[in-house]
């Protein structure tokens, strides 16, 4: 009873003082903001054509149907094409910083509200790869998740370093301002639903408060309380992320079981035979003609789905079913030609890897930047240092308690 | 039936869905933290890695050592947050260098629930409960939502619905229960008014193999080829009675979307090689079921099952993106 009780206490003190896998949640966001962020270039030519206010599904038709169901997007505001090349160009800068984690919070409520804007104005585009980005793209807003791997924890790291005040910095308050004067204009023409203006405030405030606490007194009761808060709702977050990937294996998983494809061995071969998901018609029929390889990998796909959530409970087990379903999925990306969908599914991998495989490909990652700044100094004559890597502070000169949002 | 296409077409649900939720308010990123200052007075940053990654070490947060270890009144235990990736160390695939193995994850430590007064105490306890009952009743209705129709979802599926939807929709059922087992190929064919007055009636375009064909070799297939009109015909066709009857505004939209996908696509393909205006289009689709595998002993018919659709008659602005009916015939002028 007692240990228990210690255990509970021990457990509130860990969610409310530190911001659970901070490596976990990085990766998380720069999984998913380079697939949105190569989604988007990729379609940069049919950008019209799928979202456009002139393609098919034109901007009335798309009215209607989200008069019935509220979603949100920024592109019912205007039917013009300014408008919508501004969305799509807000939505690609976005991923691209969100990637970098400069300004993270912020840009991932810009990440969010772009992958929100163009999924929601054509949803008849879209497939799980979509889904998961829609999701994970909200639940990341209330993570903080450049607390390393970031632009942002460089510069913590620096200011920290040189002994600099770290409230002395001009674009965050710059930032805030224009956020702020967008929402009070957003919300003077009444475009968008009183709950998302309801959520953007609350988050705009918090974001000032939070700053305008610390500043004034960093060892402050009300600082350390908002600081308690944050720290839960990171988590409280973390948790749903990491529940939502186990609901999505699941459900893959359990509905499989029922189907009598699954079951006779031969469901693998069917997809490998279908038009739209068969980019190397060859390869593709070359496997399903083998009848052994078609039944473990259709086998083996349902026993690691259905395992996968109760695998947590093993380390070991897990990391050895994550590593599965990441192959896996690497393969569904090419045979299937389904590459935007198996990087976001394994940008949702992610949040499951051991902070030790993170740190050791930091790591390489680091290292082989350095090589390149190495090799572009010694081109150029000099130094390119200001460069930005997303994957650049993974050195132990990067484990400084450096505080992120 | 077809997973992949099948997630994202959100249902007509005329509610609320955003619920300010309570654990919304997150401080978020400002520049320039008083990091250091407020976890740390005593450790001022040094760069060099051993202080480091001893310095907050889990516990020994500055804040922490003279506070009660457990606030007396504390709330109902987070949710399970043992299930903590950072703690997981085990060996990883090419094991790590020496010096990078983890002491302590990076990041905000803060002194936690532990260096509050009383009051704050009380207040971080009620945000911790909002926050677990935020979490538990979202993932509840996430649960209920991919869970199959069963006995809650029956008497409060509306609820489920209501706070789903439009912006935590998903359907998981990736290739489940069964596979696709068919080609849906959706093909048209135009009557295209020539200048004389003879109306022509071309042969028909298989839209869905011309895609086929398009993502053959590209490892980055593009929407336009892979969902666009595969999609846009389930579309089409969840949103129809097997009459052809349109049920509701999601039918005529579906109507309408349809007509345009295949119009831009006929212009594309039909232009060059007549002159005229395309007057009517028609559509349809021809299934085709997949041969069972070589090794299987059961018999399918391979003949194609037809859908064909009324003619549409159409106009300049059932084209997407500014096209017109007009076509062109190569090599006699016009804007080519």
């Amino acid at each position: 009873m007692k240990a228990s009780l210690g255990r509970c206490a021990r457990g509130v003190q860990l969610v409310t003082s530190r911001s659970l896998g901070p490596y976990q949640t990085a990766a998380v966001r720069i999984g998913l903001a380079g697939t949105w962020l190569l989604f988007l270039l990729r379609e940069f030519p049919h950008r019209q054509l799928l979202y456009g206010p002139d393609g098919p599904w034109g901007w009335s038709m798309a009215r209607r149907l989200i008069a019935g169901n509220d979603a949100f997007t920024l592109l019912m505001w205007s039917d013009g094409r300014l408008w919508f090349e501004a969305v799509y160009a807000l939505a690609v800068v976005a991923s691209a910083l969100l990637l970098f984690g400069w300004r993270t919070r912020t840009m991932s409520v810009l990440f969010m509200v772009g992958v929100l804007s163009l999924q929601n104005r054509n949803i008849f585009v879209g497939d799980g790869g979509d889904n998961v980005v829609h999701l994970l793209a909200i639940y990341l807003v209330l993570t903080r998740c450049g607390q390393v791997w970031s632009l942002d924890a460089r510069r913590a790291a620096r200011a920290g370093a040189a002994g600099r005040e770290p409230w002395a910095d001009r674009a965050g308050p710059v930032l805030w301002a224009g956020g702020a004067a967008a929402l009070a204009a957003v919300t003077v023409l009444g475009v968008a639903g009183w709950g998302w203006l309801l959520f953007f405030w609350t988050l705009l405030t918090g974001q000032a408060l939070w700053w305008w606490l610390g500043r004034r007194a960093p060892d402050g009761q009300a600082y350390l309380l908002s600081d308690v808060v944050a720290h839960l709702v990171h988590n409280g977050a973390l948790l749903v992320i990491m529940v939502e990937t186990c609901l999505i294996y699941a459900t893959a998983g359990w509905y499989k079981i029922q189907g009598s494809r699954w079951q006779d061995g031969t469901a693998v071969y069917y997809p490998l035979q279908l038009e739209s998901f068969s980019p190397w018609p060859g390869i593709s029929g070359m496997l399903a003609g083998q009848g052994l390889l078609v039944l473990v990998v259709t086998y083996g796909t349902v026993l690691t789905q259905v395992a996968f959530p109760f695998a947590l409970l093993n380390r070991r087990a897990k990391n050895v079913l994550l590593a599965l379903m990441m192959a896996e999925h690497l393969a569904i990306a090419v045979l299937l030609g389904l590459p935007f969908f198996s990087l976001a599914m394994i940008a949702a991998d992610a949040v499951f890897l051991p902070t030790v495989f993170l740190l050791w490909a930091g790591a390489r990652c680091a290292r082989a930047r350095a090589g390149v700044v190495r090799r572009a100094r010694a081109v150029f004559g000099r130094g390119a240092d200001g460069v930005p890597g997303d994957e650049e502070p993974a050195g132990p000169a990067r484990k400084l308690p450096v505080r992120p949002s | 039936m077809d997973a992949y296409g099948g997630a994202g077409d959100a249902e007509a649900d005329p509610e609320e869905e955003t619920r300010g939720r309570d654990e919304d308010r997150t401080p978020s990123r400002r520049p320039g933290i008083g990091a250091q200052r407020a976890a740390s007075p005593e450790h001022l940053p040094d760069p060099s890695p051993p202080a480091g990654r001893t310095a907050h070490t889990l516990g020994s947060a500055p804040g922490l050592a003279g506070a009660a270890p457990v606030p007396a009144g504390s709330r109902p235990a987070p949710p399970p947050v043992a299930a903590d990736p950072a703690a997981d160390s085990a060996p990883a695939p090419g094991s790590a260098e020496p010096d990078l193995v983890p002491v302590v994850s990076p990041g905000a430590v803060g002194p936690g629930i532990g260096a509050l007064r009383v009051g704050n105490q009380v207040v971080a306890a009620v945000v911790m409960a909002l926050v677990a009952a935020g979490v538990g009743v979202h993932l509840l209705m996430v649960f209920l939502h991919v869970a199959p129709a069963n006995t809650v979802t029956k008497q409060h599926g509306q609820a489920v619905d209501d706070y789903i939807y439009p912006e935590f929709e998903q359907n998981w059922k990736l290739f489940a229960p069964n596979p696709l087992q068919q080609n849906i190929a959706v093909q048209a064919r135009a009557e295209i008014l020539a200048e004389d007055g003879t109306l022509d009636r071309t042969r028909w375009v298989d839209l869905s193999a011309l895609d086929g064909e398009a993502i053959d070799g590209d490892p980055l297939p593009s929407h336009t080829r892979q969902n666009l009109l595969r999609r846009g015909w389930d579309f089409y066709v969840n949103s129809h009675d097997t009459a052809g009857v349109p049920n509701g505004m999601r039918g005529d939209l579906s109507e309408r979307y349809v007509r345009r996908i295949v119009l831009a696509r006929l212009v594309t393909e039909l232009e060059g090689t007549r002159d005229g205006v395309i007057d009517r289009i028609q559509v349809r689709s021809r299934t085709t079921p997949v041969p069972p595998p070589p090794w299987s002993d059961e018999k399918v018919s391979r003949k194609p099952v037809d859908r064909e659709l009324t003619w549409w008659s159409v106009t300049d602005s059932d084209v997407p993106l500014d096209g017109s009916l007009q076509l062109r015939r190569d090599g006699e002028g016009g804007a080519r």
